[in-house]
């Protein structure tokens, strides 16, 4: 029996479908598809015209007011347009830094103005963000940051320094932790802060990353003056202001590009088995290998483990009942840890061929498959390691006991 | 339609078998039936028939309560919490589910009523020597006379057959290249003249298995179930529900274990501290936490397809049971280690769960098994 709402599902899908195919950028998913370089300006306003397109469309800005410029859709709609989002791996938003991190915590501590200035442009594209917490001595440990802001009349005025800011070279706007207290206790002493890339005194520098692209930088603060008005919750509680952004960072997984590990896991599994059946060595397919075979299997079932875990939360949340929102922890953990593995598997799918990077004649998809080797991993080092979310996980969520730290 | 979450009547269900458990089935009746030759009591089933549980899933017009199979496997879920033992599985499943669906209206009248009242225990007779649940592995043959079939043989690895008053037995009656065709099911009284049950000794001594001999059983028509050589199917689609419950049964077992273990982490001091502040095993009980979550995740995914009889149920099912093997038994593992020396004892009741995990991995197709079928979807 096919229900009312199976039907309007199924024509949406179509619906959906259809807009992807005439709006992605010509030739998107197949061989003749030359994506631009990572990190240039070519990338960015790809990215960026692709943000504006999806959003005028009604097809981005989800989970927003409508005053903020949120678009408003219901569940099973939303539900739709991002399965069909990430099973043709649409290109990637420039905003991700924006979306994840800044948007979630202005709409939660920001003051009106905020709110009204900011989220629409991060929502339709229009303006990139960045986050500088992490500094050399704080990395884990945040809570230690010593970039320092000092009152001047409307003015805070910044010095220090800001480490591994990802997009640092195309945000407009950065939300900055620093010490505004430096008499008070331990989080109890910092403040969180909104300010504008182009202020004088700031300036940045790329880093070089082991995937050989520079998408994080370093950001140097000389005197650099941000209106107090640009504050961020509560004078010297930045700490838990910060708190806020991460979680919402952490729930975002891994969704780079468009292809979250959740899809990957059910929808890219295809790409795996197709390599898999393609590749041979010593005169057998990868697919024929036993071994391989239960580990492209295991790969099937922790993929499809994290649809069904969102659809189990997303059903607990319909009912009303409270899930833990240390619960990021757990996925953030389980999609990098999933993500590495699965990596490290294709690339002894491709034996030598894992040697041939993008530029070479032998790299098996351009490059993708060992650039995002590399890439990821990161994975479980950005947005807090996975040693960092196991202490939260036992700590915040099992109850236990807190390890004693030096600086408690 | 597939819905994850719980409802407030599955609630209540839950509520209540967690408090029938406890008062009913608490670790001294656990052991005692560990002790036990069949493993149960008459007096624990007739309690359990009489909260509904022995007919949970039955229709009506055959006594049953008529419930879901979610509900089922919710059940399952806090039964596997509490290690219970009984051939719960081995009657409601993988013998009442065939006598429903492939039964005659007399079968189902004779059968199905006194299963859900509880005056009846069953179980399917099925393996053999090689241990595996499989069309392959059915040999023991039954030889038409007149209008009976004779059945001479033996059944291996057999579950509860001491429990048991009648048998489901499945019998080779032709041999053809599908194995799954010339299978044929045919009901037997325990008490028949001719059929000797020997217990084996199990690891996991909360589940009992027997070698079951048939010397010259006459089956009547009348106890053939369902078409002759066509049996096989009843009896995998009962395995695949019994599968599914028996990841319940995992992931309760493994909550279990993990709530035990955060409790015991919390209190036991070393060197000064709680050794819950310890990463090492802070850490290890994160772990056990995120599989857990996922295992779940996968079992509820797995009910709800069975229920649904979805397309994709077998996927589901597949995948469940490997993830849940698997994270089941690292769980109970780490549940020894946790505790140290203490774990290690046969006082403690941390071995009852290690135990349950590696039998119930081996049941049904290990996890190795389950993930070659689903790369057998991809090929
Ligand atoms: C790709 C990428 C992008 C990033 N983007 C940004 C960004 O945009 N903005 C930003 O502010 N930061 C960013 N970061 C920085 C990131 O947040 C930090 O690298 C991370 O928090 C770890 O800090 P650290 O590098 O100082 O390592 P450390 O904190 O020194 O950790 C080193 C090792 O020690 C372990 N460790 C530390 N403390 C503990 C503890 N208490 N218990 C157990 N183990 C512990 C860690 O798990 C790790 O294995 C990015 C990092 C990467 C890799």
């Amino acid at each position: 029996m096919v229900s009312e709402q199976s039907g309007k599902e199924t024509a949406f899908r179509k619906q959906v479908r259809d807009w992807l195919k005439t709006n992605l950028p010509k030739g998107w998913g197949t061989p003749e598809y030359h994506a631009p370089e990572r990190q240039t300006e070519a990338a960015q306003a790809l990215g960026e015209k692709w943000t504006k397109t999806c959003y005028d469309a009604g097809y981005a800005g989800f989970g927003y007011p409508k005053e903020y410029g949120g678009i408003v859709r219901p569940d099973w709609e939303i539900r739709i347009i991002r399965e069909e989002f990430t099973l043709c791996g649409t290109p990637p938003g420039p905003m991700s830094q924006g979306l994840l991190m800044a948007g979630p915590t202005i709409l939660r501590w920001g003051q009106e103005w905020q709110k009204k200035r900011f989220l629409p442009k991060i929502l339709n594209g229009e303006e990139s963000w960045c986050q500088g917490f992490s500094e050399p001595d704080a990395g884990s440990d945040l809570a230690n940051v010593r970039t320092a802001a000092v009152r001047d009349g409307d003015d805070w005025v910044v010095n220090g320094q800001k480490v591994w800011t990802s997009n640092w070279m195309f945000a407009d706007f950065g939300l900055l932790v620093v010490k505004t207290d430096p008499a008070a206790k331990r989080h109890r002493n910092l403040s969180y802060f909104i300010f504008d890339c182009t202020s004088p005194g700031f300036s940045r520098r790329p880093l070089k990353q082991m995937s050989g692209e520079s998408e994080f930088g370093e950001m140097f603060f000389d005197n650099v003056r941000i209106p107090h008005k640009n504050l961020l919750g509560e004078l010297n509680m930045g700490w838990y202001v910060a708190l806020t952004g991460l979680a919402a960072e952490r729930s975002g997984g891994f969704a780079v590009g468009g292809r979250s590990t959740a899809r990957r896991g059910w929808g890219n599994m295809e790409s795996i088995v197709e390599l898999a059946k393609e590749t041979k060595h010593y005169g057998k397919a990868v697919w024929d290998d036993p071994l391989f075979r239960q580990r492209i299997a295991q790969f099937a079932i922790q993929g499809e483990a994290m649809r069904a875990n969102g659809a189990l939360q997303g059903a607990m949340a319909r009912q009303g009942k409270k899930i833990d929102p240390n619960e990021v922890s757990v996925s953030k953990n389980f999609s990098a840890e999933l993500r590495q593995h699965s990596d490290d598997m294709v690339m002894e799918i491709l034996g030598a061929y894992s040697q041939m990077v993008e530029g070479s004649p032998l790299a098996v998809n351009g490059g993708d498959w060992v650039y995002g080797m590399l890439r990821w991993r990161g994975a479980t080092i950005e947005r807090g390691t996975s040693e960092i979310n196991r202490n939260i996980i036992a700590e915040k969520i099992l109850g236990l006991p807190r390890e004693a730290r030096g600086n408690d | 339609m597939m819905e994850y979450g719980i409802n407030e009547e599955q609630e209540m269900l839950k509520t209540m078998a967690r408090d029938f458990l406890a008062k009913e089935c608490p670790k001294t009746f656990t052991r005692a039936m560990m002790n036990d030759q069949t493993g149960i009591t008459k007096d624990y089933w007739k309690k359990m028939a009489d909260v509904g549980w022995t007919g949970l899933i039955l229709p009506e017009q055959y006594g049953g309560a008529n419930m879901t199979f979610r509900d089922l496997s919710i059940l399952c879920e806090e039964m596997g919490r509490m290690v219970m033992p009984g051939p719960f599985v081995s009657t409601l499943v993988m013998s009442a589910l065939p006598i429903l669906n492939a039964g005659t209206e007399a079968q189902k009248q004779e059968f199905l009523p006194r299963i859900a009242n509880g005056q009846m225990i069953m179980t399917a007779a099925v393996t053999e020597t090689d241990g595996d649940f499989w069309p392959g592995g059915v040999n023991m043959q039954a030889y038409p006379r007149g209008e009976d079939y004779i059945l001479t043989g033996a059944k291996s690895f057999v579950p509860d057959a001491m429990a048991a008053d009648w048998f489901l037995v499945a019998c080779r009656t032709k041999t053809s290249a599908d194995p799954e065709e010339g299978i044929t099911l045919c009901l037997v009284n325990k008490d028949d003249w001719g059929i000797y049950v020997n217990p084996l000794k199990t690891m996991d001594e909360t589940r009992k298995q027997y070698q079951v001999t048939f010397n010259r059983i006459a089956v009547p028509a009348k106890y053939i179930l369902g078409e002759v050589n066509k049996g096989w199917r009843y009896l995998k689609d009962a395995a695949l529900r019994a599968t599914a419950l028996h990841c319940a049964e995992m992931v309760g077992g493994g909550e279990w274990v993990l709530e035990t273990c955060v409790e015991y982490a919390k209190t036991r001091v070393q060197f000064g501290a709680p050794i819950g502040s310890f990463q090492a095993v802070k850490h290890h009980l994160a772990n056990m936490y995120t599989q857990l979550e996922y295992a779940r995740a996968l079992m509820v995914w797995a009910a709800e397809s069975v229920k649904e009889n979805d397309p994709q149920a077998d996927l589901a099912v597949n995948m469940a049971k490997a993830y849940c093997g698997d994270t089941f038994k690292m769980v109970a593992g780490l549940g020894i280690q946790i505790h140290g020396g203490i774990g290690f004892t046969w006082d403690h009741d941390m071995h009852l769960y290690f135990k349950r995990s590696r039998a119930l991995d081996t049941v049904f197709g290990d996890a190795n098994y389950h993930r070659e079928l689903i790369a057998q979807h991809y090929d």
